[in-house]
C-alpha cells in the first residue's frame, strides 16, 4: 500500500500537455488495478466462490465423498424439502421472533443509556468502557458465562429463584424460558453496541436547534420526540441494520447453550443449517436452508432501508 | 482458510467426478502405502478420561517404546461426538493428509464408511486379527461388507449405585425400573440424597443411547430389520417414554436431567448428590478417584440396568464405544497399521481395562482373570443384556435427532408421548427414505 501512495505521488505532478493526462490517467487506473488485483483475487476466492458455490450447491444433487463433493443435475428439490419440512418452518419462524424482540429491546434499551452517557460529564469514559465489555467479550465466552448462571444444579438464577421462593425452573430445559434466557443473553452482550452508535449520532446533533426548542418552552419529552428523535433516525437505522443482519444468523448462543433444543424449541436457521450439513452431510438442503437465509434477510433490510429512506425524504 | 481448501477440494471433486469411483473388495491382501516401521502419525483423539494420567499419552508412550521409528503425535478431538464429527468430515473431504488415525464413535461405520471418509481396514487386514475381538464388535464397524474401524474399547449403560445409602436402608439393587423409581424416591425423601436417580437428558446424542435403554428393555426397536421404515411408534415405545417422564414427575429424577450430558450426571453422583446413576464403564473409576474430585470413593457398585417387570432381566445396555479409522489420505497407510495393531493388541488393551476401567475389546484381556480382578465394571459385562442403535444405516444421524428431539421434548412435558412418538416416527420415515431435513 505504502509503494502505491508513494509512486502515486511521483507521477501526479508529471502531466504538463494536455493529451498525456489520459495516458498517465490509464496508467494510474492499470497500476491500481495491478496493485488491488491480489487482494480481490483473495477475496473473490474467500467470499464470492463460497457464495456462487452454496448457490449451486443448494440447487443440485449434493454427495459428500472422503475427496470433495459430487455434485450431479440441477434440481429445486433442496428447496422443496425446505417448504414442506415442519422443522425449517419453525426455525425460520423462531428466527424472525427472535430477531424483532431482540432488536427491538436492544434498540430502545441502547437509545435510553446513549441518552445518559451523553449527560453524564464525570466519568463517561470509563461508563463506556465498562458498558463494551460484554460487547467485546467472544459470543462463545459469553454462552458459556450465562450457562453457569442458568444451569439447573449449581447456577445462580436457580439459586436466587428458590431463595425467593419462586421454586426450581430448569431454564434451558423448558422451551419459552430457554428462549428468553437466550434472547437476554444477547440483549445483554449487543445493548452496549446500540448505544455506542447512537451516542455518536447525538454527539453530533446540532445545539442550536435545543436552543431555539428551549426559548420556545418546550419540555424534554416533547424536545425527544420533536427534535433527538427524528434527527437520530439515520442513526438508529443503521444500529438496526447492523442488528438484524447479526441476529438473523444466530448461532453461538443456541450452540453453546440448547444445542437447539429443548427438543427444537431453539433451532435458529443458522442451527438447522449447521445441523443439516455437517452432522447429517446432507449439503444440498444444507446450503439451501443457507441461501434462503441469506435472501431472506436480504430482502429485509432491502425494505426497511427503503421504508427508511422514504422516512428520511419526509423529514427533508 | 478452511472454507477455500474445501472449496478448492470440491472443484477438484467435480472435475474428477466423472471418473467414478473402483471399489476393490480384496479381503486382507492389498498392500498399503508407507513404510510400516518408521514415520510419523497425527492420531486423532477426545480425551477418553478426565483422571490424570491420560490414557492417550500412556499408550503413546507405550507404543513408541516398541516401535521407537514411530513417532506419534496426539491432536486432541473435541468432547462432543457431533463436534468431532463435524471437524474430521470437513478435514477429510478437504483433502487433508492429517489426522491418520483417528479415534471415532462405533455409530460411524455406515456413515463414514458411505462417503468414503475412511479406509476400509479389511482390506489389509486378515481374518485372524479380527477374530481377536469379542464377539459383536466387528459386525458393528462393518459396512457393505467391509470392516472400517477397529474396536478400540467397548462402552455401554452401567447402573451405579450407593452401596452405603441402600445398606443404611435394608433396599437391594433394584431389578426392575419401577424399583429404581421407588427407591430413588425413597432415599431422597429421607434427605439422604438431593436427586434420586440421575441419567443423560439433554437434547444431544446421548439421549438417544438412553432411550435405547427403556425401549430396548420394553421390547421395542426404533427400526425394522431392513432398515427401512420406523417401529418407535409402538405400545414398547409408549411404555419407555411414560415411564421415561413419570422419572421427572415422581420426583425419582430432577427436572434439571432435560440437560444433563453425562459430565452433570457424573459429577452430581460423585459429589454424593444422587443415590443412583446411569452412565458408562468410566463412571467406576470415576467415582472411586478421589482425585476426580469424588466424595463417594468406596460407596459406589455397579450393576446391569434394570428391566420392566415381565421382561427379561437385565434390562438392555446400550453399546458405546470407540473405533480405530484410517484418513483415506494418509500417507503412511502401513504405519497407521501397525499403530492400530498395537493399540489392539493385549499388551494395550491390558493397559486400558487395568489402569482405567475401560472394556477391552480384545476376546483374551476381557476374559483374563488378572484383568477382571482389577476391573469390577469388567466383571459385571458378562452379565449385560445389550442392544446397538440402529446406526447401520448412513442416515443415522437424522434417525438419532428425531429420537433425542422429541424424546426430550416429552421429559421437558412439552409433548405427549403419543404425539412425540408419531413425530419421531415421520422424521424417521423421512430420514431413512432420504427425503427430509
Amino acid at each position: 500500500m505504502t509503494t502505491g501512495t508513494t509512486t502515486t505521488g511521483v507521477v501526479r505532478p508529471a502531466p504538463s500537455r494536455p493529451g498525456r493526462e489520459d495516458v498517465f490517467r490509464r496508467q494510474l487506473a492499470r497500476l491500481g488495478w495491478g496493485f488491488t488485483a491480489p487482494s480481490l483475487i483473495l477475496i473473490g476466492a474467500v467470499t464470492i466462490f463460497p457464495i456462487l458455490f452454496s448457490v449451486i450447491m443448494s440447487l443440485s444433487n449434493v454427495n459428500v465423498t472422503g475427496s470433495g463433493f459430487q455434485l450431479s443435475g440441477v434440481t429445486g428439490s433442496n428447496y422443496s424439502i425446505l417448504i414442506h419440512s415442519d422443522l425449517w418452518r419453525y426455525a425460520l419462524t423462531f428466527t424472525i421472533v427472535y430477531t424483532v424482540i431482540t432488536v427491538a429491546v436492544e434498540v430502545a434499551l441502547g437509545t435510553l443509556i446513549a441518552l445518559v452517557l451523553e449527560r453524564l460529564t464525570v466519568g463517561r469514559g470509563w461508563m463506556m468502557a465498562l458498558l463494551l465489555i460484554p460487547w467485546s467479550m467472544i459470543t462463545v465466552i459469553n454462552a458459556t458465562l450465562w450457562g453457569y448462571i442458568y444451569n439447573p444444579t449449581y447456577g445462580v438464577l436457580d439459586d436466587i429463584l428458590s431463595h425467593l421462593g419462586l421454586g426450581t425452573p430448569v431454564v434451558l430445559g423448558t422451551p419459552l424460558p430457554a428462549i428468553i434466557a437466550l434472547m437476554v443473553a444477547d440483549i445483554w452482550k449487543t445493548t452496549p453496541f446500540v448505544a455506542i452508535i447512537v451516542l455518536a449520532g447525538l454527539v453530533m446533533l446540532p445545539q442550536d436547534l435545543y436552543e431555539a426548542a428551549e426559548v420556545d418552552g418546550a419540555n424534554g419529552w416533547r424536545t425527544f420526540w420533536r427534535i433527538t428523535f427524528p434527527l437520530l433516525r439515520p442513526t438508529i437505522a443503521l444500529a438496526v441494520l447492523f442488528r438484524v443482519l447479526q441476529a438473523f444468523g444466530l448461532f453461538d448462543l443456541p450452540f453453546v447453550l440448547t444445542n437447539g433444543g429443548p427438543g427444537h424449541s431453539t433451532t435458529s436457521l443458522a442451527i438447522l443449517g449447521y445441523n443439516t450439513m455437517f452432522a447429517n452431510f446432507d449439503f444440498g438442503p444444507g446450503a439451501a436452508v443457507a441461501t434462503s437465509t441469506a435472501v431472506l434477510v436480504l430482502i429485509g433490510c432491502l425494505v426497511f432501508l427503503r421504508v427508511f429512506r422514504a422516512q428520511v425524504g419526509r423529514e427533508g | 482458510m478452511s472454507l477455500l481448501v474445501t472449496a478448492l477440494a470440491a472443484t477438484s471433486a467435480l472435475t474428477l467426478a466423472a471418473c467414478g469411483s473402483s471399489a476393490t473388495t480384496a479381503s486382507g491382501g492389498s498392500k498399503p502405502n508407507g513404510n510400516p516401521n518408521s514415520g510419523t502419525i497425527v492420531w486423532w483423539a477426545s480425551p477418553i478420561t478426565t483422571t490424570q494420567p491420560d490414557p492417550r499419552t500412556v499408550l503413546i508412550n507405550a507404543f513408541e517404546k516398541v516401535h521407537p521409528n514411530i513417532k506419534v503425535h496426539l491432536q486432541s478431538a473435541p468432547n462432543n461426538t457431533d463436534t468431532n464429527r463435524a471437524s474430521l468430515v470437513t478435514t477429510i473431504s478437504g483433502g487433508s493428509a492429517s489426522p491418520d488415525v483417528f479415534m471415532g464413535d462405533v455409530i460411524w461405520p455406515a456413515e463414514f464408511g458411505a462417503h468414503q471418509l475412511a479406509v476400509p481396514l479389511s482390506k489389509y487386514l486378515k481374518s485372524s486379527y479380527w477374530g481377536t475381538f469379542a464377539p459383536g464388535l466387528v459386525k458393528g464397524a462393518t459396512f457393505k461388507g467391509q470392516i472400517y474401524g477397529a474396536p478400540f474399547f467397548e462402552d455401554q449403560g452401567f447402573l451405579y449405585y450407593r452401596k452405603d445409602l441402600l445398606r443404611k436402608e435394608h433396599l437391594s439393587v433394584p431389578k426392575t425400573w419401577e424399583q429404581l423409581e421407588s427407591d430413588a424416591v425413597t432415599l431422597k425423601n429421607k434427605g439422604l440424597v438431593k436427586y434420586g436417580y440421575v441419567w443423560q437428558g439433554a437434547s444431544y446424542e446421548g439421549l438417544t443411547c438412553n432411550f435405547m435403554e427403556y425401549l430396548g428393555s420394553a421390547g421395542g426397536s426404533v427400526l425394522n430389520s431392513s432398515l427401512t421404515k420406523a417401529t418407535v411408534d409402538s405400545p414398547a415405545g409408549q411404555k419407555a417414554l411414560n415411564f421415561m417422564r413419570s422419572l421427572i414427575t415422581s420426583g425419582a429424577s430432577p427436572s434439571a436431567v432435560t440437560t444433563f450430558q453425562e459430565p452433570e450426571a457424573m459429577s452430581a453422583f460423585a459429589t454424593g448428590q444422587a443415590a443412583f446413576l446411569r452412565n458408562w464403564d468410566y463412571g467406576f473409576s470415576y467415582a472411586n478417584t478421589a482425585s476426580s474430585p469424588s466424595k463417594v470413593v468406596g460407596k459406589v457398585g455397579v450393576a446391569p440396568l434394570p428391566s420392566f417387570p415381565g421382561q427379561p432381566y437385565p434390562g438392555t445396555s446400550n453399546i458405546g464405544g470407540w473405533n480405530l479409522y484410517i484418513n483415506p489420505h494418509s500417507k503412511n497407510v502401513a504405519a497407521d497399521l501397525t499403530f492400530i495393531k498395537w493399540m489392539t493388541s493385549p499388551a494395550a488393551q491390558t493397559i486400558l481395562a487395568t489402569k482405567f476401567s475401560e472394556i477391552p475389546t480384545v476376546q483374551s484381556v476381557r476374559s483374563s482373570e488378572a484383568v477382571v480382578r482389577v476391573n469390577p465394571v469388567l466383571a459385571t459385562v458378562p452379565h449385560t443384556r445389550l442392544i446397538p442403535r440402529p446406526a447401520q444405516t448412513p442416515q443415522y444421524p437424522k434417525v438419532s435427532q428425531a429420537i433425542f428431539q422429541n424424546v426430550n421434548s416429552v421429559l421437558a412435558g412439552s409433548s405427549s408421548p403419543t404425539s412425540a412418538l408419531s413425530t419421531a416416527s415421520n422424521s424417521i420415515n423421512s430420514a431413512v427414505s432420504n427425503s427430509g431435513l
